[in-house]
């Protein structure tokens, strides 16, 4: 087995994982829920192999290349799903969920993506590297399941107040509070591996842990929303809509800090 | 004065203030930072003036950007104290008077009566709570029982200390930004440079390159000699992302490069026609080898080492690198000159001016010698450690916000004919599902 099939085997247990939780959407049978759990699960162990391959393959943290980088944030939404999924009983948020995460990997194995790992530069052959991205990244998968739940929420208050329950008892009630709760777990990764990993890698590789490089100020936006979201939210009692609206802002920011910042603004960061 | 405080006790300030920075800071990731002003003029054409008037083109130093996060420190440190006092008040001398209304309020609250002596209720529910890790503290008053439960107190001060946290953080950064400064140095192997502002001196003692087996720069490595008061104090081997730090100064290797200032030229002498290997001398720049038998003397005035015309007609160099190294050489045969101009080393045949060959002679450049050295970036940041010790506690506080979370549970007992009344309430402001099974389960132990 090498690293490409096994990428491709996980591939396809999470488009099964979707094509599961589509049918849990449609039949309200709990018995697809579970399956499309499952397919998701088993998919992470195997995509987990793949990347543990490929790090043995290059000798390097599998994120020099976007091709890397984009299938190491596929896992993350992955491993965070997988997660949240088993604490919380979210599986209304399945579906949704796994389109984000075959987007990612379809991304990643679109042919635009060079696949080869490259030898690496100088300044990224550093522990950090891999506490910084890595962090970052499942960080940013927790701000994902928020978004989803967000966007969940602005659906669901719509539906209530044309006077439909929502029946499986994810109600836009509950689904506020998960937002809240998987930015908690969310906020404090992303301060760590984006803001603090990403200093003191910068100070070890460039002598200065700040240069307000582009992309190190989009991490700061980012940091800067989800901020407002907590202050918002926990001192001026901001809830639902508001609140909803902000965590959505907040991960499209991410995004941007994550594909934008490459391809339209440039900086230090831009080798990546 | 007290004006002055409620302005910047306000999370509504603090709340402004972030959405400003947010702008300012998305405005200045569109707008390219520190180009000169000609670079602006052709972008921007007549706003470029008050983009550089307003500071937009160095936004992040501007003072109107650092007067912001001044505003937004002074506004966290006023807000965090404002509240500390009432915090630490209410944690340490909480009120344990409090009516059966406010217990009804509370998110999870229940009624109801045991079948048991006020004093056995108590006790039987202090044992509980103290298995479930609760701290309590209780109060009698007039025959009603006061009970007060808490746990993980410690969490409600989370915020607090990352905003500590932060104003480390922004210290450092003061400091970084008044103290600190960088400066970079150039080393050839053996040379000793006396650092700038210190009181020691680098030696370079080896420098070395590293490939992979493609031929692409796996890494550049230095061997350092710290050297003080003419001792060697230590040596030590940085690359990329292994900077040497002594004394509060860095040293990281961040560039390399050839040292043009001295090259040597080996250069080949031949008469038209001589099939020998013809005469090889090897000389610096700026000098002159004299061939007595030939009674010739050779100058070598100039080197560059990527030969280029620019629009002037003006030979300058394209880059650093011996792409096409060519070296300025005169030679003067009986004191009168017999050829001056360029010569090339990977282009031997040809000659830019007065071609040599009618000359009877053949000039040729056939190699060059300089060495390399090593780009040291220096710094010194005083900040760097604040900004450190920042990190930390603002890791440590937003771990204890959100995971040390504070759970409460009020009880209010009264006894009635020998059964006792029992209202209880509780609080957890941020986990409350699972404070609610937890709370849930000590109730139905309690009704047991
Ligand atoms: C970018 C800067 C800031 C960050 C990252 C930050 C972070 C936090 C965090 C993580 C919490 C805890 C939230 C929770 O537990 O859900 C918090 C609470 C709070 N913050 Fe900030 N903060 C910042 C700036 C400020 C400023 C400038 C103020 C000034 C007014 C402020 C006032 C508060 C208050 C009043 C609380 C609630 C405290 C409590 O009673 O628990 N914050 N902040």
């Amino acid at each position: 087995m090498n690293e490409s099939t096994l990428f491709l085997i996980s591939f396809i247990l999470y488009i099964f994982s979707a094509f599961f939780y589509f049918a849990f959407l449609f039949s309200k049978k709990i018995k697809f829920a579970k399956r499309g759990y499952w397919a998701a699960a088993i998919g992470l162990a195997i995509h987990t192999a793949a990347l543990v391959l490929r790090i043995f393959e290059s000798g390097h943290a599998p994120f020099t290349n976007m091709y890397e980088s984009l299938s190491f944030f596929g896992w993350s939404a992955v491993f965070a799903y997988v997660f949240v999924e088993a604490k919380f009983k979210l599986r209304k948020a399945g579906p949704y969920y796994m389109l984000i995460v075959i987007a990612l990997m379809a991304l990643a194995s679109s042919p635009l993506m060079p696949k080869e790992a490259t030898p690496l530069v100088p300044a990224l052959q550093s522990y950090w590297l891999w506490l910084h991205v890595s962090i970052t990244l499942i960080g940013e998968a927790f701000f994902c399941i928020a978004f989803v739940t967000s966007i969940m929420y602005l659906k669901a208050i719509s539906k209530e107040k044309r006077g439909i329950d929502s029946e499986s008892g994810l109600t836009s009630e509950k689904l506020d509070s998960i937002s809240y709760r998987v930015i908690a777990i969310g906020f404090p990764l992303f301060t760590l591996g984006g803001l603090v990993f990403g200093m003191v890698w910068a100070y070890k590789a460039w002598g200065s842990y700040w240069s307000w490089d582009p992309k190190e100020v989009w991490t700061l936006i980012t940091w800067f929303i989800f901020a407002l979201y907590l202050h918002t939210r926990l001192v001026m009692g901001w809830k639902g809509k508001k609140s909803a609206i902000v965590a959505i802002i907040g991960f499209l920011a991410a995004l941007f800090t994550y594909f934008g910042v490459n391809y339209l603004l440039t900086g230090l960061h831009s080798y990546a | 004065m007290k004006a002055i405080t409620r302005f910047f006790s306000s999370v509504k300030l603090a709340i402004v203030l972030l959405i400003i920075l947010t702008l300012a800071s998305i405005l200045g990731t569109l707008i390219p930072q520190g180009r000169s002003a000609v670079e602006y003029t052709a972008r921007y054409g007549q706003i470029s003036n008050l983009l550089i008037r307003m500071e937009i083109t160095h936004l992040y130093h501007s003072w109107w950007f650092l007067g912001l996060l001044f505003l937004i420190s002074i506004n966290t440190i006023v807000c965090t104290l404002t509240r500390l006092k009432s915090k630490l008040k209410k944690t340490l001398r909480p009120k344990l008077e409090f009516e059966s209304k406010m217990l009804n309020s509370l998110k999870v609250s229940q009624t109801f009566t045991i079948n048991k002596g006020i004093e056995k209720t108590k006790e039987r529910l202090k044992e509980l709570l103290i298995s479930n890790r609760y701290r309590t503290q209780e109060k009698t008053l007039k025959g009603r029982v006061f009970l007060m439960a808490r746990k993980h107190v410690f969490g409600i001060f989370g915020s607090d200390v990352v905003h500590i946290g932060l104003l480390i953080i922004f210290l450092g950064g003061i400091l970084s930004g008044l103290l600190g400064f960088k400066s970079n140095l150039q080393l050839t192997e053996g040379q000793v440079l006396k650092i700038p502002k210190a009181d020691f001196s680098l030696k370079l003692d080896k420098f070395e390159t590293e490939y992979y087996e493609s031929g692409r720069v796996r890494d550049w490595k230095s061997t350092l000699t710290v050297i003080e008061n003419k001792k060697e104090i230590f040596t030590k081997k940085i690359e990329v992302n292994h900077p040497l730090s002594y004394k509060g100064f860095m040293f990281y290797q961040s560039r390399w490069g050839w040292d043009w200032e001295n090259p040597s030229v080996n250069i080949v002498i031949k008469d038209q026609g001589d099939t020998s290997n013809g005469i090889n001398i090897t000389l610096k720049i700026g000098d002159k080898a004299i061939l007595r038998d030939k009674n010739l003397e050779i100058h070598a005035l100039h080197f560059v080492p990527d030969f280029v015309l620019n629009e002037r007609n003006q030979v300058t160099t394209r880059s650093l690198q011996p792409n096409n190294p060519a070296v300025f050489i005169k030679a003067i045969k009986d004191g009168k000159e017999l050829f001056s101009g360029w010569i090339f080393s990977k282009f031997p045949d040809f000659v830019q001016q007065n071609s040599q060959k009618e000359k009877g002679l053949s000039i040729r450049f056939a190699d060059f010698k300089t060495e390399q050295y090593s780009g040291i970036q220096m710094t010194k940041d005083p900040g760097a450690s604040c900004i450190w010790a920042g990190c930390i506690i603002l890791m440590f506080g937003l771990f204890v916000a959100f995971y040390w979370t504070s759970r409460e549970i009020k009880i209010l007992m009264e006894e009635k004919k020998g059964s006792t009344y029992v209202i209880i309430g509780g609080l957890a402001p941020k986990n409350r599902e699972s404070f609610r099974v937890e709370f849930d389960k000590i109730t139905k132990k309690l009704r047991r």
